[in-house]
């Protein structure tokens, strides 16, 4: 220091006086001193904040400041500078209060003399780098304690009273109360105890003064600035070389920033406790091994297990292995893509029916952002799957009805319609008819009369007598169609009519080189129906094959008696049916192995006048009529195309059950 | 000695065919009548051994025919054959060939068949 230069700055508006202090420092052989003389302290404050100066030198009294405002003013503008008041008289107070507005040392005018005034700025500049470093470290402490959380406590006792409690410094910290406090009043420990904690504490101090080792115990104090804290009591007890208690220390920690994370912990825990046990769906996670880490009550209720069994297992201790072997290839495919996977899907409880449930499935990650397991949240759908499908059955039968409600209404216009051809019919059958009568005379009397018959004229008689037949046929055919009649049933048996309508037309069959082949079941029960009316069905459908199997093939009839199972209604089929299930009927079938019926023939097969056969050869009323007989004796008939090839005709009749009624009399 | 037939048809075309094809036979003598009020007192006159009656005709049908031939005692007796388009061969032939209590004959017939008719129910023997 002896090396450096002193800068100094002297305010002082007495030329005299700053001159002799300017001699004075000049006068010195150790120390070099640079002064800046000042005379009013605007211009000292000026002068501070241009340039560092380790000592200010001032009077008190200056034009524009007088008394100890001039000190702090230059204090608060120089705060590293030491600063050294002179005054004019020697005045004690004044000398003080100077010094504690942060003046360094107080000069008296003509009372000190060059060698005086270098010391005192030596020991000015001295004092103020203490005072800077102490209120340093003060600060610094200060900034120390306020952070301590923890302070210990000591008590000593004497015959298992308490008769000395000593407090750490730190104590302040944590409580706002200084050891000098506790030690001038000894309940303020217990009365900064939260009045809920009370008990418990003065537990713990019991029963460390008996002698008792304890856990710490958390509890809450008031703060003296009226805060709630937190704080952890740890007692370690004392013991003299005899083993006897002699006190004990108590290390008190403040944590309330824990408790605070731990109650904000458990609530959050809480909130997403009963966020997943209340949601109404069902929330698993697996780890990467396929094994729960963690299950809702809900799937806990599914799966039957309570969680802590659950956990650790897979889906194959539970499910259906197809199912779980299901589930866990959508995990898998969960962790392999990191997606979130959402699907429809089965799922059957180990005791449960099968439900559809609505499922998500996404990855789930650690902190670093590894996949370390899948988390399922599925919900069960199938009631709503249920009313869909119900909606979709509603929907499907509303359509149905409105079908059948059209159905019959072309029912009733054909009703109607067949009802004013019915009276046509009559009316044309009867005026064709006529003239019919009349050529068969004509014809007759030629064929009598003419006296030359050559072959030629026979000829012509013979295609007019066969072109009055088809006449005759399709009159009588379309009469057949068109009539409502009532049928003179008799119980029948099916086998006899077709062994009767086969007499009629077996040399057919065998002229076209057809195999006839027949499956009649020994025991048929009878049919009640009109005998020719049946036989013209079973002739017409004859005929049909004989057409169908012109180059030959092989027709098969088989009979059978059964209780009516099946819907009769098939793809490609047209069909009427009016017997219920479980009805006893006989079944017969005519099989021919021709080309079968376009589908787009099927479908018109039973409307009148539709033929495929050459003019002349068929009328088209053939299956019209025949199905109209076979509707009019209640029973169906169904033409279809077989697998095999060729057509299908399958005519049920109501069995009679007249051979029934008498057994049951019988009985 | 011939049998006496007499047809009532409104069909003038048929009777009068019908009336060549039996005659010509030479077996019988036939009356036509193409209305059905005719019939009785052509009857009368002509006293044939058999009729042959159509059902559908204008003004008067076979069947007021029919109820004024039992209404006369000397006609009551009388066989009745209908020969008639307005019933089907079929219906015919489930019936055993009696419609009404009388025989009956579906338009168009065969003559054969007709004769056979008048052979098998005509009073008169061959």
């Amino acid at each position: 220091m002896s090396e450096q230069t002193i800068s100094v700055l002297i305010v002082e508006d007495s030329k005299v006086d700053s001159a002799l202090l300017t001699k004075m420092l000049a006068a010195s052989a150790h120390e070099k001193y640079r002064v800046i003389l000042t005379t009013h302290l605007g211009e000292a404050l000026k002068a501070v904040e241009r340039a560092q100066f380790d000592v200010i030198i001032s009077d008190l009294s200056l034009p524009d400041s007088v008394g100890l405002a001039t000190v702090s003013k230059l204090r608060w503008a120089a705060m590293h500078s030491a600063i050294i008041v002179i005054s004019g008289t020697e005045d004690g107070p004044v000398a003080t209060q100077a010094v504690r507005e942060g003046a360094q040392d107080y000069l008296v005018k003509g009372q000190y003399d060059a060698g005086e005034l270098r010391h005192a700025i030596r020991y000015a500049i001295e004092r103020h780098r203490l005072q800077t470093a102490l209120q340093e470290s003060e600060k610094h402490y200060r900034h120390l304690l306020e952070a301590t959380t923890d302070y210990t406590y000591r008590v000593t006792l004497a015959d298992g009273k308490a008769v000395k409690t000593e407090h750490s410094l730190t104590c302040a910290a944590v409580t706002g109360y200084t050891p000098a406090e506790y030690d001038a009043d000894g309940g303020l420990w217990f009365r900064m105890v939260h009045p809920d904690d009370e008990a418990s504490v003065l537990e713990q101090a019991k029963r460390v003064a008996s002698g008792e080792t304890l856990p710490p115990l958390e509890h809450r104090i008031l703060h003296r600035d009226g805060s709630l804290r937190w704080v952890r009591n740890n007692v370690v007890p004392h013991h003299d070389e005899r083993g006897k208690l002699i006190g004990y220390d108590g290390l008190i920690r403040d944590i309330t920033a824990r408790k605070a994370a731990e109650e904000q912990l458990v609530r959050s825990e809480a909130f997403y406790h009963a966020l997943v046990e209340s949601l109404p769906q069902h929330i698993l996670r697996k780890d990467l091994n396929e094994r729960f880490t963690f299950a809702n009550q809900k799937f806990c209720d599914l799966v039957g297990r309570p969680l802590e069994e659950l956990i650790g297992k897979t889906d194959f201790d539970y499910f259906h292995p197809e199912l779980a072997r299901k589930y866990q290839e959508d995990d898998r495919r969960v962790i392999k893509s990191g997606q979130t996977l959402e699907i429809v899907e089965e799922n059957r409880a180990p005791h449960g029916e099968t439900r559809y449930v609505n499922v998500i499935k996404t990855p789930i990650h650690d902190a670093r952002g590894r996949t370390i397991g899948i988390q399922g949240i599925f919900w069960d759908i199938t009631e709503k799957m249920r009313s869909e499908e119900q909606l979709r059955k509603a929907n499907e039968d509303l359509r149905r009805s409105h079908e059948e409600v059209k159905a019959a209404h072309l029912q009733l216009i054909q009703a109607a319609k067949m009802e004013s051809i019915g009276t046509l019919a009559a009316g044309v059958a009867h005026e064709v008819k006529n003239p019919l009568a009349t050529l068969t005379m004509g014809i007759n009397y030629l064929d009598r009369a003419l006296l030359q018959k050559d072959k030629n004229v026979l000829l012509v008689l013979e295609e007019m007598r066969s072109a009055i037949l088809r006449a005759d046929t399709v009159t009588r055919g379309l009469l057949d169609f068109s009539a409502a009649r009532q049928l003179d049933v008799r119980p029948e048996s099916i086998n006899g009519l077709i062994e009767q309508t086969l007499v009629l037309v077996r040399h057919k069959f065998k002229e076209q080189g057809i195999e006839l082949v027949t499956n009649l079941a020994p025991t048929l029960p009878d049919v009640s129906v009109e005998k020719s009316q049946i036989q013209q069905v079973f002739v017409n459908i004859l005929m049909n094959a004989l057409h169908a199997m012109e180059q030959g093939g092989k027709f098969t009839i088989t009979t059978r008696a059964e209780k009516l199972v099946r819907s009769l209604h098939e793809e490609g089929a047209r069909t009427s049916l009016q017997m219920f299930r479980g009805e006893p009927v006989v079944v017969t079938t005519f099989e021919d192995t021709g080309a079968g019926i376009s589908r787009e023939n099927l479908a018109k097969i039973f409307d009148p006048f539709f033929t495929t056969k050459p003019t002349g050869v068929g009328t088209g009323l053939g299956l019209p009529v025949s199905k109209k007989i076979v509707e009019l004796h209640g029973g169906s008939i169904e033409v279809s195309n077989r697998i095999e090839g060729g057509v299908r005709v399958t005519i049920i009749l109501r069995a009679e059950r007249a051979h029934e009624k008498e057994s049951a009399a019988g009985r | 000695m011939k049998k006496k037939v007499l047809l009532v048809d409104d069909e003038k075309s048929f009777t009068n065919l019908l009336k060549m094809n039996l005659e010509q036979t030479g077996r019988y003598e036939v009356r036509a009548e193409n209305w059905g009020e005719d019939a009785l007192p052509a009857a009368k006159e002509f006293k044939p051994d058999i009729m042959l009656l159509d059902i559908i005709m204008p003004r008067m049908p076979g069947g007021n025919v029919v109820a004024q031939f039992q209404a006369d005692p000397d006609m009551k007796d009388l066989p009745i054959v209908f020969l008639t388009a307005a019933i089907q061969r079929s219906t015919v032939a489930a019936h055993d060939g009696i419609i009404c209590d009388h025989p009956c004959i579906a338009k168009p017939a065969n003559l054969d068949e007709i004769i056979d008719m008048i052979e098998k129910h005509s009073v008169k023997a061959a």
